[in-house]
């Protein structure tokens, strides 16, 4: 059961009730989570789980401690709040210490529907079961991930914050792998309105992918002109977000830290059509409206038309360095200025190039470039003269993801698609479009399927 | 039966056991903060019926306690220091060949019973779709109660000391020209399980892991350069005196050294070398290559969607070379110290240990009642595992280890036959391919070996392999003195995602001729 913002809004207010500390921050969060596993044709596992968490932070003469629990009766309230204040008793000074918030205002951002929490479980196991069957009518075996998560947030402090919020999910991946074990598709969407999930869509297009990857030829690794569908994007850049951090730039530590001690804000790092931006109230992907330590959030941009415009400040580091805490990102939008290019029309403009589907592994070599390794998986195709020729086989890839944004790199942009990243299995929601860049650097190859 | 065990009884028993002189104070008042003693035992009954009545042909309970503590610093600040706990129970039921999960963090009996009801609803709702029935070996069910081997429960040890130990060690790196920033932690977690299940198994288990870390970062700011060094330490299955028998303070004061040393070393020039690598990088290529190609649900498809399959295929057991012939890996879930040690796995089964690949050739695989059922063998290995209570168990890889070479040979014995190679320390970043053929792992430090001699330090180092290919590159093996355990707390696998903490000990070893590329470049 999610707690009404009336009964988190009580349990917190009680919790700081039981504090004589100078300050304190309490944040209250939970989620009612079921999901249904399948593989090699068949149900796996499948789960619900209901749970909910109270944090603590109190500061006692400058001295902070941290206790939580998700025992929230009131005897266990009192006990996670003596156990905080306990912890701070015996810390030194916290250095860092900003007075916590007062009262702020929020606007509503949405992003709650009721019925998504409530999908029947013999209609689930029907939806998921026609998935199964259309692969294996199709010559596939089917694996992939359903679940719906309905989830709040509140938060309050000793100085009369209060915030509250509520969101829902579904999301739903389909892996088709071919009988013979030569071709493999991934599909994955999310929403938060159950009525907005295209099941049917996420099924099809696993299955064409699985179909059309087939028997993949080996190519040389090395630089390639690539079409990344939005899918790979969002791996790519779901896994890099936080380069935006201000203190590691300007420690020296970034890839936007420069020689002399400075950092790239204001330069143009990126393509000039590309910016990126959050906004909590975008339709398609309301976010949360209370950012760090209950910030209103708000509508901001990071990179502007190329330009490096905002970098992520805390509360302690903007009072150190004199600028604003950064109220977000409650999300990620990245939208090109130039008229959007279809998929098709990006296979149509390629001499010679390949179409990558979905990335996976990735991890950090080099954090001074922002580079990343990892490797293709579920589709990779080979371009020639403006039309697929052929699939080829897997690569691993090390990129930096600076430097593939960066100008003279970026080719073309497609229209922001409501994404998840593969990593986070459907958990994250990103507006990104399909790019094509001019260079991309494959290393090896990997003969996994 | 049993006596019901309340977990308050299980906590004196257990401080008892463990010598400690007294609870701490904060969970005594956790405790006191328990309204209403919980009786697990009389919820296990609530639940256990509730499946019978539907005609479960498996059921089981778990009500779990997890703690944690944690305590960040970065040079001379203490930046967080928390407290963590986390209670629950999950209820599984088999109805009709389709399992049900459901799980709450209310332990009462009405939500007890509530939960069950939900499994079986699930299970019910999945059993007309459910193409293969699921079936589980025999287990007898146990009663037992273990606890993982530690002498000193970090819990019990007063925070100032555990912050003072991290903030001498930040000292010490900053003593270093050069060294611009330290961050370092303790982490600490304690899991108190209870499994019963309608075999009539009741189990009760205590854990402790305990893990100390360290990264410095020495900043160029003139030349915008920056490089680190992180500890060399992994997280064990241990108590304080882990802690107190790492040297962290030398530690400290040698990353800090290396970090600088780092930002002037010579680039690699990429191409092949003939590698040595030591236990606290090489761990880490065990558990990618070796821990999860050799999990039975992968070679299955059961993982196709996420975290992917494997090369290993039921037809290659007894057959496929591996490796080299000196090449032995062994899965072990007693070993002490290890992350994945337990008494029993989540399927009731006790712990054992056994050979994933003898002599260079791939021999078993991991394996769970639910997989066993799959197998010739029809054995389960007691790979069951679930990272809370309200998750589901599945398979989780056991800690799986190298062997070490029968006879004694030292670092220095595998250097000596290196004309021109490389020697790595420690774990840096780490890829492979959802089948596990294609890998590529960085490190912490690397140094060239020139005719058998260590020599200066190299940066911007990765190797790329193949994993039989790398394997089967395996030339030399130390001793038992060079052997050490590696591992990682946060191992994931699953939808939704499940962390598993998995050790892997290994001695050094050399490696012929493997790819090695330059990051920087690249």
């Amino acid at each position: 059961m999610l707690l009404s913002e009336s009964d988190a809004k009580a349990i917190c207010a009680k919790a700081l009730s039981f504090t004589k500390a100078d300050d304190a921050r309490v944040s209250l969060g939970g989620d009612a989570h079921s999901n249904l596993r399948f593989a090699a044709g068949s149900f796996t596992t499948n789960g619900y789980r209901e749970d909910a968490e109270l944090s603590v932070t109190v500061w006692m003469a400058g001295k902070k401690g941290s206790a939580t629990s998700n025992e929230l009766d009131e005897a266990s309230l009192r006990a996670t709040v003596a156990q905080a204040e306990e912890l701070a008793k015996v810390s030194p000074v916290d250095e860092e210490y900003v007075p916590t918030l007062g009262a702020e205002s929020y606007r509503p951002a949405g992003g709650f529907v009721e019925e998504t929490l409530h999908l029947p479980l013999d209609a689930r196991a029907r939806s998921v079961a026609d998935i199964i069957d259309d692969c294996q009518k199709s010559g596939a075996v089917a694996a992939g991930f359903h679940q719906t998560r309905g989830s709040f947030a509140a938060g309050a402090t000793h100085h009369g914050n209060f915030h509250y919020g509520h969101s829902t999910l579904i999301s739903l991946s389909v892996t088709a792998r071919t009988l013979e074990g030569a071709g493999s598709g991934y599909f994955l969407r999310n929403h938060f309105d159950v009525a907005r999930l295209d099941v049917a869509r996420i099924g099809r297009e696993a299955i064409q992918k699985a179909l059309r990857s087939r028997q993949p030829q080996a190519l040389d690794a090395g630089a390639y002109t690539v079409i990344l569908e939005p899918q790979a994007v969002a791996d790519l850049l779901g896994y890099s977000r936080a380069e935006f951090d201000a203190r590691q730039a300007d420690e020296g530590r970034s890839v936007f830290s420069t020689p002399g001690g400075k950092t790239r804000l204001g330069e143009r790092v990126f393509d000039e059509r590309l910016s990126f931006c959050t906004d909590p109230w975008h339709p398609e992907l309301p976010g949360p409206t209370a950012a760090q330590d209950g910030i209103p959030a708000e509508k901001f941009f990071l990179v502007r038309n190329g330009v490096l415009e905002k970098l992520i400040y805390s509360r302690f580091w903007g009072k150190k360095k004199n600028q604003p805490a950064t109220p977000g990102p409650a999300n990620m939008i990245l939208a090109g200025s130039a008229p959007p290019v279809s998929i098709e029309d990006m296979v149509r403009d390629t001499q010679r190039g390949l179409l990558v589907s979905r990335f996976w592994y990735l991890r950090t070599v080099d954090p001074r470039t922002a580079s990343l390794t990892g490797l293709t998986r579920d589709g990779v195709w080979l371009i020639e003269n403006g039309k697929i020729a052929h699939p080829v086989r897997n690569f691993r890839f090390n990129q930096s993801t600076v430097q593939m944004l960066a100008p003279g790199n970026v080719d073309l942009i497609g229209t922001p698609e409501r994404v998840s990243s593969s990593e986070s299995q459907g958990a994250n929601a990103l507006l990104l479009p399909a790019l094509k860049v001019k260079e991309f650097h494959f290393t090896s190859a990997s003969e996994a399927v | 039966m049993p006596n019901p065990n309340s977990r308050r009884d299980f906590l004196k028993r257990s401080s008892l056991a463990l010598g400690a002189a007294a609870l701490p104070a904060w969970l005594l008042e956790r405790e006191a903060a328990q309204a209403a003693e919980i009786d697990r035992e009389a919820l296990a009954g609530l639940a256990l019926a509730e499946a019978r009545k539907a005609g479960a042909t498996y059921a089981d309970i778990r009500i779990n306690r997890y703690r944690q503590e944690s305590i960040a610093t970065r040079e001379k600040q203490v930046q967080e220091v928390a407290r963590t706990q986390n209670f629950g129970f999950g209820v599984r039921v088999l109805v009709k060949g389709a399992w049900g999960f459901a799980a709450s963090r209310e332990v009462t009996p009405q939500s007890v019973r509530q939960m069950a009801r939900r499994a079986i609803e699930t299970a019910r709702a999945n059993a007309p779709f459910q193409k293969k029935a699921i079936e589980l070996v025999p287990q007898t069910g146990a009663q037992a109660k273990w606890k993982s081997a530690f002498e000193q429960d970090p819990f019990d040890v007063p925070l100032e000391r555990k912050i003072h130990t991290l903030l001498e060690a930040n000292e010490e790196a900053l003593k270093v020209r050069g060294a611009s920033f330290v961050e370092s932690g303790l982490s600490f977690y304690n899991e108190q399980k209870f499994y019963a299940s309608s075999e009539g198994a009741r189990i009760e288990q205590y854990l402790i892991r305990s893990y100390p870390r360290l990264n410095v970062t020495a900043v160029d700011s003139v030349r915008g350069d920056f490089q680190q060094r992180a500890a060399l330490t992994s997280p064990k299955a241990a108590g304080y005196e882990f802690v107190e028998s790492y040297p962290l303070r030398a530690e400290a004061e040698q990353a800090a050294h290396e970090a600088v040393e780092k930002l002037h070393a010579r680039p690699i020039e990429p191409g092949r070398y003939d590698l040595v690598l030591h236990p606290s990088h090489l761990w880490l290529t065990v558990h990618e290559s070796v821990g999860h190609s050799t999990e039975l649900d992968r070679a299955l498809g059961w993982e196709a969607d996420y975290a992917g399959t494997s090369f290993l295929t039921p037809d290659d057991l007894g057959k496929l070379r591996f490796g080299s012939p000196i090449v032995n890996f062994v899965a072990d879930r007693t070993q002490p110290h290890g992350l994945a040690t337990v008494g029993y796995d989540d399927d009731g089964v006790p712990a054992g240990r056994w050979h994933l690949v003898k002599d260079g050739i791939f021999v078993d695989w991991q394996t769970t009642r639910e997989l066993a059922a799959l197998t010739r063998s029809r054995v389960s290995h007691a790979c069951e595992h679930a990272d809370s209570w309200g998750s589901v168990p599945f398979a989780r890889m056991p800690n799986v280890s190298l062997e070490p070479a029968p006879a004694d040979a030292s670092l220095g014995d595998l250097l000596a036959g290196v004309e021109d190679g490389i020697l790595i320390y420690g774990d840096g970043s780490w890829s492979i391919d959802q089948q596990r053929y294609n890998f590529q792992f960085g490190g912490q430090t690397f140094w060239e070996i020139k005719k058998g001699k260590k020599g200066a330090m190299l940066r911007d180092v990765a190797y790329q392999s193949r994993t039989t290919d790398f394997w089967g590159a395996c030339d030399g093996l130390g001793g038992e003195a060079t052997y050490e355990l590696g591992g990682a707390l946060n191992d994931g696998k699953g939808e939704p995602t499940q962390s598993n903490a998995v050790s892997h000990g290994c001695p050094v070893a050399r490696f012929r001729r493997i790819n090695v590329l330059n990051t920087a470049a690249s």
